[in-house]
């Protein structure tokens, strides 16, 4: 038995808050519905698109994502990881 | 005289580079109701401003924005002679960009800047080179890699500050770098082109942190570290505080030998040494706890320790930085109110703080063991595994701790309004774990002393000679119960007499709105016991014989459990959130709420 695929692909969309862990990624966009203040502080912590950053994977029971962006590391929480659209780094 | 203004990013060894610079000598500015210190120290001929540290110069909450325009005032101070911008020299990519942004600053106010790259002793560990020369010509002020720690580069970089700062012309960065994307982009590839590369500074921490930060192995290390710091608080303070206590008591007989019996002798024993006595005993508490949680901070471990706890605490609109103040509010609400500084978000911060004196501290501790002996028998199941009033003050714990959850999440739904500076989401970066330096930690601990003495010490000092007068006079009349204290005691007794209690538990709940603990004491004199501090069985035998209903008693327990009976506590949490409303707010709200809990206590059981 064969199994046919779909042959229209829907483009599925990717945040920072569904990267696996020690996953390399790289951010797309900055979502709208943040606040342009706490864009502004990503920006600067290096969220911009283009930027590589390493997925460490969720802190303890769940907890908020933690991740490498340039040298430093980070943990953000999910409302703000779930703004953050990603494409796997190949 | 000359000012120098220190500025950088927190975890960049800034504190340790103005311990080094100005030495343990220095002053602390506070500014009411936000976290921002200005700490300022003697270095030769200059004054040194140690500025709080801070991730961006566009501000995120009011702490930040009070900082950045206190920064700015400086800047524009005639008398400012330079600007030491001090960065994580193995961290250049994530910190140039503020360096980046400081000197932007300066230039346009026409300031000297210099950069100190911290922590290059880490750097000739990975055999790393900094050109410091190529980097200051890029950036155009000069660049000095150092280490405040090893004192690696410190002796060049006092002489290259002193020559600066006493400069006739500033030396003003040489160029305008651009808007804030030019600068993003110059900050990347200056950190490429001189930076150590992230994977090699990073590897170490990430392992410890795939451990710490793993479900189960990271949550035992939790476990183990909450522990110590709790049992810290209570046993390396014990003798300290006994300490103190004894030496307020040799004071006391000293001065009061001089006078001989009289008001005078009176007064002063109870309420200058006893009164403001018991609260100088709470310093080496605030202490100890203020140096473990530095220690927790300086190594690393404190951002961890909120990122375990963020999840389960954001449900009741709390912050993961939420936990350690708990935690310490059960030993005593006033260094743990002085503890919530580190919570990122203000609204947090502020329902935190109002939350904190529901947790069962150890005041509280007489005034359960004296009503548990009175109410529960002692009993116990299981081989004695199991003790009833053990049970019991468990009950009474745990109660506090649900109270506080609920309170807190009932402020967070309905009473605190979240707007955009106040609400900062949870984004901390993980510092690399470090072995603290005992200078910064011995400074925090002694200014910690001295703010919780500065700041609440006059209004208790108020209240507690308020409290004795009423209960001291009319002084021929015979005791407590003719004392005007006394005599507001009948007077008030329809209050209490809903929740089965008679005028000696009015004037005892009076009474220790001083502080908890003086109810067993004031208690102990209307029962007749002496000394009931020490003889809390015989008090308790005695209550018993004179019959309290369980219903009563049961509602004072309560009542305990809630009411904000707490004369340090309300004056920190006004130092601390710049509030009077909020403070009485709290004493109001909460004696309602206790009122209630005992009063349905007494009328169901």
């Amino acid at each position: 038995m064969t199994v046919h695929t779909t042959a229209i692909q829907t483009p599925v969309q990717h945040t920072l808050w569904d990267a696996p862990k020690k996953a390399s990624v790289l951010v797309v966009e900055l979502l709208a519905g943040l606040n342009p203040l706490v864009v502004n502080r990503l920006r600067e912590m290096g969220l911009e698109p283009g930027q590589q950053l390493l997925s460490l994977g969720r802190g303890p029971f769940n907890g908020p994502l933690v991740v490498q962006i340039q040298d430093c590391v980070y943990t953000l929480e999910r409302q703000v990881a779930q703004h953050i659209l990603i494409q796997p780094q190949l | 005289m000359k000012k120098i203004v220190l500025v950088g990013k927190p975890n960049s060894g800034k504190s340790l580079l103005f311990n080094q610079l100005t030495g343990l000598r220095q002053k602390v500015a506070n500014y009411p109701g936000v976290t921002v210190e200005l700490k300022s120290g003697r270095f030769e001929q200059f004054e040194l401003i140690d500025y709080p540290g801070a991730y961006s110069l566009s501000s995120l909450s009011r702490d930040e924005e009070i900082a950045v325009s206190k920064l700015n005032d400086a800047l524009q101070d005639p008398n400012t002679a330079l600007v030491i911008c001090n960065l994580d020299a193995t961290r250049l990519e994530s910190s140039l960009m503020f360096g980046l942004q400081v000197q932007a600053l300066a230039r346009r106010q026409q300031k000297a800047v210099v950069f100190a790259l911290n922590m290059a002793d880490e750097l000739q560990r990975f055999g790393h080179q900094l050109d410091t020369v190529a980097l200051s010509a890029a950036l155009g002020s000069p660049v000095f890699a150092i280490s405040a720690k090893t004192l690696l580069g410190i002796h060049e970089f006092r002489q290259g500050v002193l020559a600066l700062a006493s400069a006739a012309e500033p030396a003003v960065p040489a160029f305008d770098h651009g808007d804030e994307q030019a600068l993003r982009d110059l900050s990347r590839s200056l950190s490429r082109q001189y930076g150590i590369q992230a994977s090699l500074v990073l590897k170490n921490q990430n392992r410890i942190d795939a451990f710490m930060l793993n479900n189960l192995s990271g949550g035992l290390a939790f476990l183990a570290v909450m522990f110590l710091l709790f049992q810290s608080i209570f046993t390396l303070a014990a003798p300290l505080m006994d300490a103190v206590e004894a030496g307020i008591g040799a004071l006391a007989q000293f001065v009061t030998g001089f006078i001989g019996a009289g008001t005078t002798t009176d007064f002063l024993n109870d309420a200058i040494f006893g009164g403001v006595g018991s609260f100088l005993v709470f310093v080496p508490q605030i202490m100890m706890l203020t140096l473990i949680i530095g220690l927790l901070e300086d190594s690393g471990y404190l951002a961890r320790a909120a990122l375990i706890c963020h999840r389960p605490l954001s449900f009741f609109g709390l912050s993961g930085r939420s936990f350690i103040p708990y935690l310490s509010g059960h030993a005593c609400a006033i260094p743990a109110i002085m503890a919530a500084r580190t919570i990122e978000s203000p609204r947090k911060r502020l329902i935190t703080m109002m939350t904190i004196p529901l947790m069962a501290c150890s005041a509280r501790l007489p005034v359960y063991a004296l009503l548990i002996s009175v109410l529960i028998p002692e009993r116990a199941y299981l081989g004695g595994l199991v003790n009833l009033q053990g049970v019991a003050f468990f009950g009474l714990y745990m109660m506090g701790i649900v109270i506080a959850l609920l309170v807190s999440l009932m402020l967070s739904r309905f009473v605190i309004s979240r707007d955009e500076k106040s609400d900062m989401p949870f984004i901390l970066e993980l510092p690399n774990y470090r072995l603290p330096h005992w200078k910064p930690l011995i400074v925090r601990v002694i200014s910690a002393a001295k703010s919780f003495v500065y700041r609440s010490g006059p209004v208790i000092f108020a209240v507690t000679v308020l409290i004795w007068l009423f209960g001291y006079f009319p002084h021929d009349a015979g005791g407590l119960e003719h004392s005007y204290l006394g005599q507001i005691g009948h007077f008030i007794e329809p209050v209490f007499a809903p929740l089965g209690l008679d005028w000696r538990y009015g004037v005892a709940i009076l009474m220790s709105f001083l502080a908890r603990e003086v109810f067993v004491g004031a208690l102990g004199t209307l029962f007749g016991i002496d000394g009931a501090d020490e003889n809390i069985a015989g008090l308790a035998a005695n209550i018993q014989a004179d019959g309290l209903a369980l219903g009563a008693g049961v509602g004072l327990l309560l009542f305990y459990v809630v009411a904000l009976q707490c004369v340090a506590t309300v004056a920190t949490i006004r130092a601390e959130t710049g509030s009077n409303r909020i403070a009485i707010g709290l004493v109001v709200g909460y004696g309602l709420l206790a009122y209630a809990l005992a009063y349905l206590a007494a009328n169901l059981l």
